[in-house]
This record gives C-alpha cells, structure tokens and sequence, in this order.
C-alpha cells in the first residue's frame, strides 16, 4: 500500500490549496466592505501529529481609515470593537455605517442597536456628535458612551457575517479611539490578494503535477514491472 | 464545482452596484436638491468546516476554527442629507432651506411626501405649487393682483396687493417636517420622498425654530454630490471588479487542471 499514500498527500495539498482559494476569493470579494478583517488559511505543523493542519486566523490589523463626511460613519482606531445587541446574544463589530431606526435608536447598518454603557442609545435631537473616546454627543447634551472592546486574549473570534464577531469573552477598554465620519476600509491590498492568487495556482499546479507523476510511476509498476518481454 | 466562483461572482455583483449608485449621484449632479448615495457592503454567512478542536492532549493544543466566507452583498444604500450648496437664482418662487426640514406637499392620491426642492410656481388659482404641480402643504394662495411676494428666513410669506400697494399683507407661512431618521425616507423620484417605518413619523414646524432650518428666498439647493468623491469611487469599485474576475479565472484554472488529470 505505501505506493498510495503519495497519491493521498498530493489530493490533500491539492483540498488546501483549493480551500485557499476560497478564502482567497472572499477576501476579495470584501475588499470595499467597510471593517472587513482579512482570513488567513496556513499549514500549522504539530509535534507528533503526522500531517499539517489547516489553520485559519483572522487578521485582526488595523484597516486605513478613509473620510466620508457621513455623521453616523464610525471609523475604529485601535485594537477594540463596538458591541450590537443581535438575537443570538451580544456580538463584536467594528463599526462602520450606522443608522438611526425609526424611534432614534442608533443601529448597525442591519438593524442592530449599538450598545452604549446604559445600553441602547436613542438620539433624537438635530445633531450628533460622538468624541474620540465615544461619548455620544447630541444637541450639546452628552447621552451616553459607546461600549467598546477587546475580545479575551486566546480565544477564537468567530465570523458571523455582517461584520459581526461573536467572541467568547470581552472586556472594557480605553485604547480604541472613535472616528467620526471615517469607515476603515477592509485590511487587505489587492497586490497581496493577486500575488495570493497566483502562489495558491501555482501550487495547486505543482500538486497536480506530483500527483500525475505518482499516477505514472504506479502505472509502470502495475502494468510493466511483471511483463516478461 | 468550486465555491470560490460564487464567491467571486458575488464581489463583482457588489461593485457592479456600487458603480450603478455612483452613475446616478453623477447623472443628478445638477439636480435640485439632490441627496448622493452610497452603497456599503457587508460579508455574508461564513460556513464553519471545523470548530476549535483540541488536536493533542498531552500539551493540551488546539487549533482555532476554520470558516469559509461565502462573498460579500450590498448591505445598505445609505443617502447622505448634507446641505447642498445654494445658488441664487433670484426668482421669487424659488425658495431654499439652510439647514433641516423638507417642504411638504400633497401627492395626487392624497398622501403627503416630502421635498428640498423649492423651485415653486402658482396654478392657475394661485396656489402655491411645486415644479410638478402638487400642492405646497399647508396650503398658500397668492392673491391674483399681488405685485411683490416676499418671503421671510422664518418662512412667513406676504404680498404687496390691490388698492393698497404699498402696505403688504400676510398670505400664509412655510411649514417643514423633519424626521428622526431622514436617511430612512424613501425616495419616490421627482425629487420627493415618503415617510417608511425606518424614518420615524414626521414632526412638523416654522422655519428657524425648534431646530428646523431656515428659508432663503430667491435661491435654490443644489446637489451634495462631489464629483471627485464619485470618480475615486468609481476607480475603487472598477478594481475591485478586475481582481474579482481574475479571482474567477484563478479558480477556473484549478479546476481546470483538475480535470486534466485523467485524460
């Protein structure tokens, strides 16, 4: 059987380049969505485990913060994330385009109210302000402040779509600044996602090769080492 | 079939729509009081192939959970209500609002909507209505023999008339709404808009107090598109389109030679 499992680790590249490629094509997919954060896919080698692991993480840098002169566009700058209360729970989100819903509660761009330190803000005032530390400014009266936030180090952010997060764990902090008028663009470049692209091809190719190779060595074996010519 | 196609597919259906949202901010940079808008996007389910799983028990290591995105899609059309700049047009009919509110005007199946665009005119029994024809609310008639209409920042409108040329009289004042939320409004074209469950209802009242805007007669709003802001966005979003279509070959080629393999 030893013969075989060089064909097995050639398809099992080949299932990760492909799995790449999916993740490739997402990230770019989102690369004008506001507070997007890049996935990665990389070969995580383990001491005695005889393959390597796919390992996903979430690129978590910052994204370049870009004017758009909307009052209610927030830009992050920092490490922290804004809180939404959804259904399913308290989620993770790096701002981006909010809204106000019809009774004035400031809501994510699909209708999730953002959380401040007393909970849902309602603004009904002309004109809103929010200051780099997330005091929500309205009329001259400040209302309440944005919650924001670090997930618990160690654990895994999960992706819910949306630019939602669901974290296992957060707590307050103070080092994220509040952007108003800003949208962080999505942290990824399209050179990165082109030369991506290309490496993961190649690859893929390369395996397909070795494994066309191994196809024609156990062809011989089978069909030409036993003939007497 | 591999599933970064569709994946791909949906990035260049987002661009695709955001290069249609900036084609209409550009076809209505001259349009009375016209609002731009922008298309934003949002990632959409991700599929969890493998949740966090603990791979070796004696040095207790785990690795994090691998998820697939399954592309973007548009999220919002969000509308920008900044001022537009005024531009005097030195009409008298033509009436602008520095600051917040809309007109109001009755729709002809009754029910009101909203407009910035002031440029006025008077029916044939003078009453005060849009370039459209749909009457001004609440209701303004100018009287036939009116020689100079005025109107006021707060809105009242007064005429010189008849006999008495040279006093002038009060004929009506200028009411504005304003909403909680005007990005929520719905846009009906001819530059009206609707009230919707995510505007909030109407709070109406004068010019210059309770936070509504003031009137500037003999001037109109132009638009808040900035042609410079579209065409960056426009380079964006052509981009992005390219990368997403290459990502598409990139994928093709895959598949490709995958199926090669076996001639």
């Amino acid at each position: 059987m030893i013969p075989f499992s060089g064909l097995l680790t050639a398809a099992r590249t080949m299932a990760y380049y492909s799995r790449r490629q999916e993740i490739t094509a997402n990230n770019l997919a989102n690369i004008n969505t506001a507070g997007f954060k890049a996935d990665r896919l990389v070969a995580h080698s383990l001491a005695d485990y005889p393959n390597p692991v796919p390992v996903e993480a979430t690129d978590l840098r910052q994204g370049a913060l870009r004017m758009t002169g909307r009052p209610l566009d927030l830009g992050l700058e920092g490490s922290g994330f804004l809180v939404t209360e959804t259904p399913g729970g308290e989620r993770l989100t790096r701002g981006g385009s909010l809204k106000l819903d019809g009774a004035g509660q400031l809501t994510t761009s699909d209708g999730f109210p953002v959380l401040g330190s007393q909970g849902i803000i309602v603004l009904t005032g002309s004109t809103i302000q929010i200051a780099p530390d997330g005091t929500v400014i309205s009329d001259g009266h400040a209302v309440d402040r944005l919650r924001i936030v670090t997930p618990e180090p160690g654990t895994a952010l999960l992706k819910e779509g949306s630019g939602r997060f669901v974290a296992a764990g957060a707590t307050d902090t103070t080092d994220t600044k509040v952007r108003q008028g800003q949208l962080e663009d999505a942290n990824l470049d399209s050179i990165g996602g082109m030369v991506s692209l290309v490496e993961i091809q190649r690859a893929y190719g390369a395996s397909v090769t070795v494994l066309r190779t191994m196809d024609g060595v156990l062809g011989s074996i089978t069909n030409d080492v036993a003939r007497v010519s | 079939m591999n599933p970064a196609l569709r994946t791909s597919a949906s990035g260049m259906v987002a661009q695709q729509r955001l290069i249609d949202v900036i084609a209409n901010n550009l076809a209505n940079v001259n349009t009375t009081a016209f609002k731009r808008s922008r298309a934003t996007f949002e990632d959409v389910l991700y599929e969890t192939l493998q949740g966090e799983s603990l791979v070796n028990y004696q040095s207790n290591e785990s690795v994090a959970p691998v998820q697939i995105g399954k592309g973007t899609r548009v999220a919002n059309v969000l509308r920008f209500h900044q001022q537009g700049t005024l531009q005097e047009t030195g009409r008298p009919l033509d009436i602008a609002i520095e600051g917040e509110g809309f007109f109001q005007v009755q729709r002809p199946d009754g029910t009101s909507g909203y407009t910035r665009d002031g440029s006025f005119t008077l029916s044939n029994t003078g009453a005060l209505v849009t370039g459209a024809g749909y009457l001004v609310q609440p209701g303004v008639t100018i009287p036939p023999d009116a020689v100079d209409i005025t109107i006021s920042a707060s809105g009242i409108i007064a005429v010189r008339s008849g006999d008495n040329a040279t006093a002038t009289v009060e004929v009506g004042r200028i009411e504005l709404a304003r909403f909680a939320n005007p990005t929520g409004l719905e846009s009906l074209g001819e530059n009206l808009y609707r009230e919707t469950v995510a505007s909030g209802q109407p709070m109406t009242g004068q010019p210059q107090e309770g936070g509504f805007g003031r009137v500037v007669q003999g001037n109109l709003e132009g638009s808040n598109v900035e042609i410079v802001i579209e065409m960056t966005d426009m380079i964006a979003a052509q981009r992005a389109y390219e990368i997403n279509a290459k990502a598409i070959r990139a994928s093709d080629d895959m598949m490709q030679s995958t199926n090669d393999l076996v001639r």
